[in-house]
């Protein structure tokens, strides 16, 4: 139906206007998950997020077609001893930024529909609180790829 | 909530009383003075008997062995792993000769999740020379006490895991005769941990 594409190809890029300059405002780099052994149900997935807004933002929700339920959690560590924990939200400072990382917040994979290996990528949403929606496909790395690019590069690998 | 208020003021209280005793252990064996691997007159460390995949292990099956321990458990996922990967890539910096002689213990605290099949399967995965053990509470419980570590199962109401483990994350530098030679911050380096070692091979 010709006259209904007409129609409809400018209702839907009015709406992708609407939603267009809010989606700008928040950005993701860095993104990985991490790689698992057989057998692992559980995985971690971190990231950067920008908020070029000048108010603050918080990340709300996040799922992941790889994994029954992602959740937003944090560690602290208290003289030694480490606890996870989840939280409701994670806040992005206006014109900030705020890193998703091992050892502080990370979105928790949990109940992972397949083994991520290095390699393969996961789909990734995350949802904000001013109703932005980043859809992100998201590399899977192994804790020792991401340890050795942490190193200066001149160890040898013995694998 | 459902308990009696009194109920829950009672769990409180013997949750708090439980972790000032976990932060004191922290404290005390916190890895800034863990150099002397002794808390007063108490020395760490000693043989102790789990289970492995292929039947029970003691520390005294490493004799000869420098070993490097780690107490977490495996679908802890992020410390316990990045500590592992430390572990192992301290072990890859050896070599050949001197990887061969290394060895790395992961003792899970949860055996309720973690099965010694799961374990073996899950520490192969970091290298070949590590292996994963785990046992009853008790002779968990045994090590942990022996060690100066600490853990504590904490229910977590709000998510999906159903709970997580509190745990400290050191590596436990053990030389080829058994004893507790030093206790490192999971922080230290590959390079470290490696330098550490060669002293000991």
């Amino acid at each position: 139906m010709p006259s209904f594409s007409r129609f409809a190809a400018p209702l839907l890029a009015s709406l992708l206007c609407v939603a267009g300059p809010a989606l700008a405002e928040v950005t993701v780099s860095d993104a990985y998950a991490r790689a698992v052994p057989p057998g692992q149900s559980n995985s971690a997935a971190f990231l950067v997020i920008r908020n070029d807004a000048d108010e603050a933002v918080r990340l709300i929700d996040a799922a992941s077609d790889s994994a029954g339920v992602v959740e937003l959690h944090t560690h602290s560590e208290q003289d030694g001893v480490l606890k996870m924990r989840r939280i409701d939200a994670i806040e992005i400072p206006g014109r900030g930024e705020h890193s998703l990382a091992p050892g502080a917040d990370h979105l928790m994979l949990i109940g992972l529909t397949r083994v991520l290996s290095e390699g393969d990528s996961i789909g990734l949403s995350l949802e904000f609180s001013d109703g932005q929606r980043l859809q992100l496909d998201v590399p899977v790395k192994s804790i020792m790829a991401t340890m050795q690019g942490m190193q200066n590069g001149h160890q040898h690998h013995a694998e | 909530m459902k308990g009696s208020p009194l109920k829950t003021l009672r769990i409180l209280l013997v949750l708090t009383a439980f972790l000032m005793a976990g932060m004191t252990a922290a404290f005390l064996l916190r890895p800034g003075s863990a150099d002397a691997p002794s808390l007063g007159a108490v020395r760490l460390g000693g043989d102790f008997q789990l289970q492995s995949s292929s039947g029970p292990v003691s520390l005294a099956d490493f004799r000869g062995h420098p070993v490097v321990m780690y107490i977490g458990y495996a679908s802890c996922p992020d410390v316990c792993p990045t500590s592992l990967a430390v572990m192992t890539q301290g072990f890859r910096r050896l070599s050949d000769d001197e990887q061969a002689r290394v060895r790395g213990i992961f003792i899970s605290v949860d055996p309720e999740r973690d099965s010694p099949e799961k374990l073996a399967e899950y520490s192969a995965f970091f290298h070949p020379n590590l292996v994963g053990l785990t046992g009853t509470r008790e002779q968990i419980d045994q090590v942990v006490r022996q060690y100066g570590a600490y853990y504590r199962i904490a229910e977590l109401d709000n998510s999906a895991l159903g709970y997580a483990v509190d745990h400290s994350s050191r590596l436990y530098l053990i030389a080829p005769d058994g004893s507790l030679a030093e206790v490192l911050s999971h922080n230290i380096t590959p390079d470290e941990l490696s330098a550490k070692l060669r002293l000991l091979l």
